[in-house]
């Protein structure tokens, strides 16, 4: 319903897939930080998927929402049994265990046994052996340039902030009609069902306000995240996405401008029938590559092969300094500041 | 006024209950009341306030329900008004993240006359409304100036109590006649709408089925 104004900034992210090792700190840090709520137990704002994988919630991708040609498409609203429950743990059976096989098992709240989770098909991948194969994909709010979410509320309940471009959800306005979820493509918004409202990733934006980076990106283990502003032209976002043009949005045939970025993941060639390298080969199909991260993926991936060779000739290159990021405050942008530095916010 | 309004017109019939048994669908004290069969539409497609409804719900059924009964009574100082309907598979409560509750709502013009109910008020004209969201212990007083832009009142004194049984649901709201909100008093008649949304159909926010034109309700 709302219309989206261009903010002055837009807060964008790239995340390098040839890093990311799906250890979920990100997630656990966003868990941590922001989704201990009442009717929070089961969401994961941040959470990473094995690639190719039905995803968080299953199916993620496939369930609609988004635009084609410029019209919405309808989408499908997941239910718990595919975005998965917040399990309980019969902790009692494994720290006093009435068997040698006892472990500690997970239940869901009927106590039946999981029958789906969070990135539930970890490390399966795809392919076949021995050109089997997988990636990491780390998923969290978009903050589209082109909100389905937001386009599609009929109570304006979520906006843009013109500041940054980040996308917000007003609690106070919402009444939990769940069209954003729906609309989403990504799937990147949860329901509270205890509240009726919805809720999503927030960019960690308190946080940005005070100078410091989101948890996902300042824990990261990997160096795997950079933020910053899309336009700002020194920033490592804008040379990564609008100068080198390695960093790729993820499923734009979804048409809504995500400000997450990833540099594509690259993988060895692939092998022959004889076991040899096949040099020609991507193990990875290609179409598949350009499906998730569209048409600019063979640019974005040549690109990279002929920066690491330039390196690894003894050459410099600004890219593989961009993406190797030594000083990992590099990594934050214009988010420096150590929230251990900083005075205690009062818990309201 | 004519006669096809008449027939539409719910009559609260005053009576000497406690409040607590206006509050009550199956209160013996409902057996006085007339309730009036209200026919039901679902609202337009071309007036929901999102691209994404419009094209969502273009090949779907909408306003599930086509009628609703209505009934009211009064006492010294509390007027109830009484809705049922048929709902075969009700969603009591939000029991899933795709689970939409069934629900249903009295609207009124907020100063008691001048009634844009087809729009959900104007800025000049809002309306004021008794809201019931199954699952929900308390309903929402809300307010509205257009479609789109209904608020829920943090502090109010409207009162519901819901059963379902055999299929039919019913549910009271209730208000006291001196508390905020649109102005009720004995002897008068205030114009009134309906809608009903049905959770299994996936009805919410402006996808419902409603009165199409006002109706009265004249209370004794």
């Amino acid at each position: 319903m709302a219309s989206t104004q261009s903010p002055q900034h837009q807060f964008a992210m790239v995340f390098d897939l040839n890093k990311c090792l799906g250890c979920q700190t990100c997630t656990v840090a966003c868990k941590t930080q922001w989704t201990r709520g009442t009717g929070m137990e089961a969401m994961w704002w941040n959470i990473v998927n094995t690639m190719p994988g039905r995803g968080t919630p299953r199916d993620a991708f496939e369930l609609g929402g988004g635009y084609r040609d410029g019209e919405p498409v309808p989408g499908r609203l997941p239910g718990r049994a595919d975005w998965g429950e917040a399990w309980d743990f019969d902790y009692d059976e494994a720290f006093s265990p009435s068997s040698e096989s006892s472990y500690l098992r997970p239940r869901e709240h009927d106590g039946s046994a999981p029958r789906w989770g969070p990135n539930w098909d970890e490390d399966v991948g795809g392919g076949t052996y021995p050109n089997s194969y997988f990636f990491y994909l780390p998923l969290l709010c978009m903050n589209c340039t082109k909100p389905a979410c937001l386009e599609a509320c009929p109570r304006d309940s979520i906006y843009r902030r013109e500041e940054d471009g980040i996308i917000l959800v007003d609690e106070e306005r919402c009444h939990g009609y769940r069209f954003c979820l729906e609309a989403c493509p990504y799937k990147r918004i949860y329901f509270n069902e205890q509240r009726a409202i919805a809720q999503k990733c927030i960019s960690c934006y308190p946080r940005l306000e005070a100078g410091v980076a989101p948890a996902c990106v300042r824990q990261c283990p990997g160096r795997v995240r950079h933020v910053g502003h899309l336009d700002d032209p020194d920033s490592h976002i804008h040379k990564l996405v609008k100068k080198w043009k390695v960093a790729l949005p993820l499923r734009p045939d979804f048409e809504v401008e995500p400000n997450v970025f990833y540099i594509p993941p690259t993988m060895p060639t692939a092998f022959d029938e004889n076991g040899e390298f096949d040099e020609e080969a991507s193990r990875i199909p290609l179409k598949d590559l350009r499906k998730w991260f569209g048409p600019g993926v063979d640019h974005a991936l040549a690109t990279i092969e002929a920066e690491r060779e330039k390196v690894a000739g003894g050459g410099q290159s600004e890219l593989m300094d961009l993406l190797i990021s030594r000083n990992w405050q590099e990594l934050l942008g214009p988010y420096t500041e150590d929230p251990g530095e900083l005075p205690t916010p009062r818990r309201q | 006024m004519t006669s096809s309004v008449e027939a539409g017109v719910v009559g609260a019939r005053r009576v000497r209950a406690r409040g607590e048994a206006l509050l009550d669908p199956g209160s013996g004290e409902w057996s006085r009341a007339q309730e009036v069969a209200i026919p039901l539409v679902p609202t337009p497609l071309d007036r929901q306030p999102s691209a994404y409804v419009q094209v969502a719900w273009a090949d779907r059924p909408r306003g599930d329900i086509r009628e609703v009964g209505v009934a009211a009574l009064v006492n010294a100082g509390t007027l109830a008004v009484r809705l049922a309907w048929s709902a075969a598979r009700p969603n009591r409560f939000i029991s899933d993240v795709n689970v939409h509750p069934d629900a249903c709502a009295v609207l009124f013009p907020a100063n008691g006359s001048g009634f844009e109910y087809d729009s959900m008020g104007s800025p000049s004209r809002p309306v004021n409304g008794w809201h019931w969201r199954a699952g929900t212990e308390e309903p929402f007083a809300i307010t509205a100036t257009g479609i789109g832009t209904v608020a829920r009142a943090t502090e109010h004194d409207v009162k519901a109590a819901a059963r379902w049984s055999d299929g039919v649901w019913q549910v009271v709201l209730a208000r006291a006649l001196a508390a905020e909100g649109v102005p009720l008093s004995h002897d008068m008649t205030v114009p009134v709408a309906f809608a009903i949304w049905s959770g299994a159909a996936g009805e919410r926010a402006g996808l419902k089925s409603y009165s199409p034109r006002p109706h009265e309700l004249r209370i004794d």
